[in-house]
């Protein structure tokens, strides 16, 4: 399908949409993941007032809700559209995000596109947005711009309009290489795809790739599993997220075991699938960073002759479809940089507590220990754009504060740097009661779960969590 | 009023015949409550009385009645129906003259009914029998009319058709009420006697003492005497239900239903069943009273969750001086700590009690299965005993009585143990009559007789051990005949058996709150059954946790609760955070309801669990 560029009728010309690399950018990469809070000092001295009392945003979620069909495991906001309102999302979308950006420091670090199914919103309108948010000044500061892929859905001409707008990364939802699986889960896709789909991406110069695999699907054995790590492997993602398939409220699939149409796996076998993944993946060169996430794992001495690199939105000009991985990551030229880090950085910034905004039909926002969510209602959203309704808001007690940090934090491997005096009693003595029992452990100063605790880990947090 | 123009007299059915509506519609007829000011069943006062449907207390009112261009007072006193309230039931006859006796006009006669009747005969009194509920499609009322006839041996020809609900033939009721039913017995001149029938307390007043006179006056000022304590009190306020309590100037003489207040500060200063009369002219001798009510079942009370020792002991304390018909004392367990054992009249009464521990006085708290009372009889002289409720010497040997499990002496120094023994009356459908004689049997039961009440009604006798019958006894004939029979019981005496005290240990320790004295024979199959339920009733742990039930040292059942395999949320995201919390925030809030016991966390239910028994 040809593409040209629509700008919205209210929004500024766009001047220099085709240099989307910049010296802000440039200047912030290094700053790396843990930098969101603070407005680094080249920011706030070019915008010495107004803008200096706006909150900073560190990650913007977009959700876009279309799918072709729903899988019958999938709890998040979608609909399968049949009245073409993609255009008028799209404008609502846009119209959301200039509305943000007025109002926020909105120069995110990351920036993570889910739904529904990205990749189904056409590319005329993908590219609207991009330059938008490139026109806003919204992708100045990004390490890390992700969109989520149906197999299905990636052509040439939506990974280039991806590529050159400034997406660097593109998870996969790959879910299994096995047919029958994917029939159980309602997933719609044909295997072979995700390989196509993966060439299209690095063709057009993304070559930060996660897939998404999902285990312990009815019906499936360890030999299955076994063979759907093999299949994925062999493509060469930078990034694997394995999650072990959970039977959440209303969906189909929930509905479907309580008719007993599908018979749950053991949990016997669901525990043996994760050591698999555990011990395999750890085999194959991938770190295990959080409970379902793998990165692949950095050269261990990068050599000092050549510069180190890091992923970034790489600039469609000097892409070439065959360049080798390292090729496509920017240049760090003062060699200072620290090494290639695959881990998803959007992701990090939910599990370390930091601040986002989610823009679209459902998304969920978190500033400053308040959370909101938009109103998961497609035409409503477009109603009230550019100001659409919020639900479930709450501010956050000092409790449930300690809760989240103790929730998301200890996913994380790496686990979280507390000073156990900060929380109640009760968790300082659960903290030493699983330690004692080898469920918890200090490493490198910072709490985090053993081995034998990753298992339980939503045992050990309720017993964890203030009250 | 002339006493020639009152009449006296109680309401007694089977259980859920629709007595309390009765009432209430029999108050619509004589105008003491408008139909604005209704409120279902305006005699149940209590809340939990009102939900479920049944009277847990017997509850009086006093209204007036034209009949024959007369006016005529009626005090009547509405009784509860269930089994565990027999002895409300023989307090309000003593107060009256006449009984109706309602029946269900699609149930017809059921064993509470009977069992009212006879104590009704008992105590004198004339009958009005009353098919209610005539307005229900599958209402039989002749047919009714005549098992009253057959079984009961009252005329059918005296029944008075009603419907409760629409208050068809309540007029006829009241009219039959003057005319059958004579006036109130007993002298106005003679020395004062009235007997106390009930008493509630009321947190402005105190107690206030629900009376009949029976000789003599009584009016505000006097100087009364509790004839069997020999407290005197000063009587501040006297006067009558209509419905609601209605303060009165004038004296109330014999015949007079009423109530008193007296600054009397707790029930337990009030015996019911005493006989009140004037500090200065005293009545010679007291009327005859009642029996104390005998506790039958009892089970412990543990605070759990929030709250505290000291909260529960305030709540147990304080719901006594409402019903002084449980008894309490402190108890504790090595797995729950400190508590009370209460006794109950019946398992009714115990849901009850429990029920409005938590709701009035908002206290959580475990409660465990009941039992009942054991006479253990010990080999030789024992004279200090760990653990004995009042020891009593039989014969040469001494014996004790218990009420828990845990108190089990040693097994060695155990002669025999007696267990309660009830004769039952079953009313059961001919067509169950096999599967019911079987269930008697499997429970210990002792045949005795067969009676036909109708062609497809029977009346079995059995002699039960009681302790069978709060096991699973109610639930087990209603399954059996569809809910159509029936049970009513009353203690026989104390009766040897082989019976043994089977412990449950949970991870190797013993849980004493879970202890139960069974028969030996069916021990293993107690044990198996207990153990399954408390497997489902216990949640896997980060570790295996071995169920076992032993006799003495020998394990007779095991059952093991396999760990948590894996328990970890796979995806946690931006727009799951919150919800993953409150999850989180429940899952450690289940925990918190349960009793941690050495390293497993039992939650409340599986106390009761040992009751449990479906299989």
């Amino acid at each position: 399908m040809p593409y040209q560029p629509i700008p919205l009728t209210n929004m500024p010309p766009d001047g220099h949409a085709t240099s989307p690399t910049n010296p802000a950018a440039q200047s912030h990469a290094g700053a790396g993941a843990g930098a969101g809070v603070t407005i680094n000092a080249d920011t706030s001295a070019e915008t010495s007032d107004p803008l200096a009392t706006k909150t900073a945003v560190d990650s913007l979620y977009i959700h876009v809700p279309f799918c072709f069909h729903k899988c019958h495991y999938c709890d998040f906001y979608s609909i399968v559209d049949t009245q073409q309102r993609q255009a008028r999302f799209a404008d609502a979308l846009i119209c959301e995000l200039t509305q943000l950006a007025d109002q926020y420091l909105l120069q995110p670090t990351t920036i993570f596109a889910g739904g529904g199914t990205p990749t189904l919103l056409e590319p005329i309108h993908w590219q609207r947005f991009l330059r938008v948010a490139q026109t806003l000044g919204i992708l100045n500061r990004i390490h890390e711009f992700t969109v989520e892929a149906n197999p299905e859905t990636v052509t040439d001409e939506l990974a280039h309009i991806l590529a050159t707008g400034g997406v660097n990364r593109i998870s996969i939802g790959a879910q299994s290489f096995n047919p029958t699986l994917l029939k159980t889960l309602e997933r719609w896709h044909e295997p072979a795809n995700v390989q196509r789909s993966m060439t299209r991406l690095r063709n057009a110069g993304i070559n930060n790739i996660n897939l998404d695999l999902i285990f312990g699907i009815p019906g499936q054995t360890l030999d299955n599993l076994a063979d759907d790590i093999d299949r994925a492997l062999a493509l060469q993602p930078t990034h694997l997220s394995c999650y072990s398939l959970t039977f959440e409220p209303k969906t189909a699939l929930t509905a479907r075991r309580d008719r007993g149409e599908i018979q749950p796996i053991d949990t016997g076998i669901d525990r043996d699938m994760y050591a698999y993944l555990l011990d395999r993946l750890d085999d194959a060169g991938y770190d295990h960073y959080e409970i379902s996430a793998w990165s692949k794992r950095p050269p261990p001495h990068p050599p000092t002759h050549s510069p180190t690199l890091y992923p970034h939105a790489t600039p469609a000009h000097v892409t070439s479809p065959t360049l080798p991985l390292a090729a496509t990551c920017v240049l760090d030229t003062n060699n200072t940089r620290p090494p290639i880090d695959y881990r998803c950085q959007h992701n990090l910034a939910y599990w370390r507590n930091q601040n986002w905004l989610g823009i679209g039909p459902g998304a969920a926002s978190h500033i400053n220990n308040q959370r909101w969510k938009n109103l998961p209602h497609l035409a409503r959203y477009i109603d009230t754009s550019p100001t659409p309704a919020r639900i479930d808001h709450e501010h956050l007690t000092h409790a449930e504060q300690q809760s989240e940090l103790l929730m998301m934090g200890l996913r994380l491997r790496d686990g979280i740097a507390i000073e156990p005096a900060q929380f109640p009693t009760h968790t300082q003595q659960e903290i030493q009661r699983y330690i004692t029992v080898k469920m918890l452990e200090y490493h490198h100063n910072r709490l985090r779960f053993t081995r034998e605790g990753l298992f339980v880990a939503d045992c050990i947090l309720a017993d964890l969590i203030p009250s | 009023m002339s006493h020639t123009h009152i009449r006296n007299f109680c309401i007694i059915a089977h259980i859920d015949h629709g007595k309390s509506t009765l009432a209430d519609r029999m108050l619509q007829g004589t105008g003491a409550m408008d139909d604005r000011n209704r409120r279902e069943q305006t005699l149940d006062d209590m809340e939990l009385e009102r939900e479920r449907g049944i009277t847990i207390k017997a509850s009086a009112v006093s209204v007036e009645h034209v009949y024959n261009g007369q006016n005529y007072e009626l005090n009547f006193i509405d009784t509860p129906g269930h089994v565990d309230f027999h002895y409300e039931v023989s307090r309000a006859l003593a107060a009256c003259e006449g009984a109706i006796l309602v029946v269900d006009a699609t149930q017809g006669v059921e064993a509470q009914t009977v069992a009212n009747l006879y104590k009704a005969v008992d105590a004198d009194l004339e009958l009005i029998p009353v098919i209610n509920k005539i307005d229900l499609p599958s209402a039989q009322p002749e047919d009714r009319a005549l098992q009253v006839e057959q079984i009961l041996g009252l005329d059918a020809a005296d029944c008075i058709f009603t419907s409760a609900k629409t208050g068809q033939g309540v007029v006829e009721l009241l009219d039959a009420i003057c005319e059958r039913f004579s006036e109130p017995k007993g002298n106005p001149e003679a020395k004062t006697q009235a007997l106390i029938f009930d008493a509630k307390y009321d947190d402005y007043r105190g107690v206030v003492v629900y009376f009949r006179l029976i000789n003599g006056r009584l009016k505000k000022g006097d100087r009364i005497r509790m004839m069997r304590i020999g407290r005197t009190y000063h009587v501040t306020e006297l006067g009558k239900f209509r419905p609601k309590m209605t303060a009165m100037s004038e004296p109330m003489e014999a015949g007079d239903v009423g109530y008193m207040v007296a600054a009397i500060k707790t029930l337990d200063d009030v015996n019911i069943g005493d006989t009140i009369t004037l500090d200065t002219d005293p009545a010679s001798e007291a009327l005859p009273g009642y029996q104390e009510p005998m506790p039958m079942v009892y089970c412990d009370f543990y605070p759990s969750g929030d709250t505290e020792f000291d909260e529960l002991r305030e709540a147990v304390a304080r719901l006594h001086i409402n019903d002084a018909s449980y008894t309490y004392e402190p108890t504790s367990s090595e797995a729950l700590g400190s508590g009370f054992r209460c006794g109950f009249l019946g398992m009714l009464h115990m849901d009850i009690i429990q029920e409005r521990l938590e709701r009035e006085s908002n206290v959580s708290l475990v409660q465990t299965a009941p039992t009942v009372t054991y006479e253990i009889e010990l080999r030789g002289r024992v004279d200090d005993l760990p653990g004995s409720v009042a020891g009593s010497g039989t014969g040469k040997h001494k014996t004790i009585q218990i009420t828990n499990p845990a108190d089990l002496p040693d097994p060695s120094t155990i002669l025999h143990i007696n267990e309660p023994i009830v004769e039952a009356e079953i009313i059961t459908p001919t067509s169950s009559i096999g599967d019911i004689m079987k269930l008697c049997e499997q429970r210990r039961g002792i045949y005795k007789s067969q009676k036909f009440l109708s062609d497809d009604r029977q009346i079995l006798e059995y002699d039960l051990p009681l302790a069978e019958i709060i096991y699973d006894f109610f639930d087990k004939l209603k399954s059996i005949t569809s809910g159509y029979g029936t049970v009513d019981y009353q203690l026989k005496g104390f009766k040897t058996d082989n019976l043994v005290r089977m412990d449950i240990l949970v991870n190797g320790s013993k849980v004493d709150a879970l202890s139960v004295i069974v028969h030996r024979d069916k021990a293993e199959f107690r044990g198996r059954l207990l153990l399954k339920k408390l497997k489902e009733q216990i949640d896997r742990h980060l570790f295996e946790i071995p169920l076992q039930a032993a006799i003495g040292g020998k394990i007779i059942a095991r059952e093991t609760i396999k760990s948590v395999g894996k328990n970890v949320t796979a995806k946690c995201y931006g727009g799951d955070v919150s919800r993953k919390r409150k999850l989180l925030e429940k899952q450690k809030k289940g925990k918190e309801r349960m009793k941690r016991i050495g390293t497993v966390d039992i939650p409340q239910k599986a106390f009761m669990a040992v009751l449990d028994t479906s299989e």
